[in-house]
């Protein structure tokens, strides 16, 4: 009996802990305010990646130095217009998994059709984690009521 | 000479002639026949800018304009008129309608950035006819009163630790003598001359440096409307911000492409774009300098010259705006009938 309940905590405690506890490869859990930046010109956006968790508050500001540029993120559908020296932003919540396309949505020259960029909402891993502790809960139930 | 020789010459001219007399009517600039469209290519300054980018019409005459891009998107509106800025799309045409009833000659110009050189942008209308009312093109302000738009100019009093305020100016209980609240005292004098000038005065002569400084404020806030604050920000968002900053820093995403350019090359000019947070140089700047500098354009340095383009009561307008980033945004009077 006493094996058994230290193999029990052994089996299912420590896999408990290690979902609460291991760092999630994109920092917080909690979906925080993100402002990011993002330069336009000469047909690239710096930063071309930008990586968020789901779940977050996005504001892109958006800035463009040579031409007016644009921005578009598919999957969200939304877009952005900025004119040099006319800063605009574009707010929302990253409420969808995945990987985006981003998009120059203003003909800004030849190379227009290669200004792309990429949106990466991350897991969210707090709705993981919770996932993860129901269903070690359960397994640790059913084997408990086995017993 | 023979005739058939005399003839197969004539034949030749005839021939040469007309497809030249042709081209000739079109550079020329002869007035088109009403209702016949005059296409307007756009490109960027450094690849051409307008094509035409010379017209000519008779006053009154109804241009229909077909506007389209070669490139970027660019913008068209005619400097000095009320016709209504229209985009101009590459793939696509804009068609604009214009009549223009003074004779004179207008320039038309992009208005949305397309690179440093986007002022540069630029073309003529030359509107032909008799001149009905006399000329009334007055000289600007800074020439009547002799500014020289080069000098530098310092203020010669340190400027106040904080902005003044001239919320805490109208709390003084001061009263300011009439003489200092007419538009023509305060676009002749600076800032800094106003301050010693009211610290010279009986009434002031308790109030800390400071305090003296929210006078001035009070001062310039009673020839700021807020309506023309409005304007003023919208023509600096459009037409200024790109060089001297959204802050007026004169940091502005243009500012580095002006150092590597043309005016960085010439000897001893800064290239860099006016910072008017600068208190030193706007306290000793007098609106005349400013308005002058706007319409007068730095000659060479990369400030444009935006007498062509902007009305004399949009050249206020924007220097009205440009003392928000010494005084503050709240720096604005009542907003009189204008
Ligand atoms: C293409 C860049 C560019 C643009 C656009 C531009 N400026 Fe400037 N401006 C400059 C540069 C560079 C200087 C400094 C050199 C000089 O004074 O000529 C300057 C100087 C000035 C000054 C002189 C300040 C002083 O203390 O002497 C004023 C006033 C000014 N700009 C106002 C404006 C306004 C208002 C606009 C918009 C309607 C504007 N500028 C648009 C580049 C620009
Ligand atoms: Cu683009
Ligand atoms: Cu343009």
């Amino acid at each position: 009996m006493q094996t058994s309940v230290i193999g029990r905590i052994a089996l299912f405690g420590l896999p408990a802990l290690v979902v609460l506890l291991a760092p999630t490869p994109s920092g917080s859990a909690e979906p925080s305010e993100r402002i990011i930046r993002i330069e336009a010109s000469s047909f690239a956006y710096k930063p071309a990646l930008i990586a968020v968790a789901q779940g977050d508050h996005i504001t892109i500001e958006l800035v463009a130095t040579d031409v007016v540029h644009g921005l578009h993120v598919d999957g969200y559908d939304l877009s952005v217009t900025a004119d040099p020296g006319q800063t605009q932003r574009l707010t929302f919540v990253a409420d969808r998994q995945g990987t985006f396309r981003i998009r120059c949505s203003v003909p800004c020259g030849p190379l227009h059709p290669f200004m792309i960029g990429k949106l990466k909402v991350g897991t969210n891993w707090l709705l993981w984690r919770a996932v993860a502790l129901a269903l070690l809960a359960a397994m640790a139930g059913v084997v408990g009521f086995r017993q | 000479m023979n005739p058939e020789r005399t003839a197969r010459v004539l034949v030749f001219a005839l021939a040469l002639a007309l497809p030249l007399g042709v081209l000739l009517t079109r550079w020329a600039g002869i007035p088109r026949q009403g209702g016949e469209w005059i296409e307007i290519h756009g490109r960027m300054s450094d690849d051409g800018g307008w094509t035409p980018d010379e017209i000519t019409v008779d006053v009154g005459e109804v241009l229909h304009l077909r506007l389209t891009s070669d490139d970027v998107v660019h913008g068209f509106a005619i400097g000095q008129s009320n016709f209504e800025a229209v985009d101009v799309m590459p793939g696509e045409v804009t068609q604009a309608t214009v009549t223009l009833e003074q004779p004179g000659r207008y320039v038309f110009y992009c208005t949305r950035w397309c690179g440093v050189n986007h002022w540069r942008m630029r073309g003529t209308i030359d509107v032909r006819g008799e001149t009905s009312e006399p000329d009334t093109a007055m000289s600007p302000l800074y020439q009547s009163l002799g500014i020289d738009l080069e000098a530098p100019h310092p203020a010669d009093v340190a400027p106040p630790d904080d902005p003044p305020s001239s919320h805490r100016g109208a709390n003084l209980g001061v009263p300011i003598p009439d003489r200092f609240l007419t538009a023509a005292y305060y676009r002749a004098h600076s800032p800094g001359e106003t301050w010693h000038s009211l610290r010279a005065e009986a009434a002031a002569h308790q109030l800390t440096d400071e305090e003296v400084w929210d006078l001035v404020a009070l001062v310039w806030a009673s020839n700021a409307t807020p309506s023309a604050i409005e304007e003023g920000g919208r023509l600096y968002a459009s037409n200024c911000a790109a060089c001297h900053g959204e802050r007026g820093a004169g940091d502005g995403v243009m500012a580095r492409a002006l150092a590597n350019g043309a005016a960085a090359r010439l000897e001893d000019r800064d290239p860099s774009p006016a910072n008017f947070t600068d208190a030193v140089q706007m306290l000793g700047a007098t609106p005349a300098l400013l308005q002058g500098k706007i319409i007068r354009g730095g000659m060479g340095t990369g400030m444009p010259n935006w007498g062509p383009i902007l009305t004399d009561a949009e050249t206020w307008a924007l220097v009205a705006y440009l003392w928000r980033f010494q005084f503050g945004p709240a720096n604005t009077g009542p907003d009189t009938a204008r």
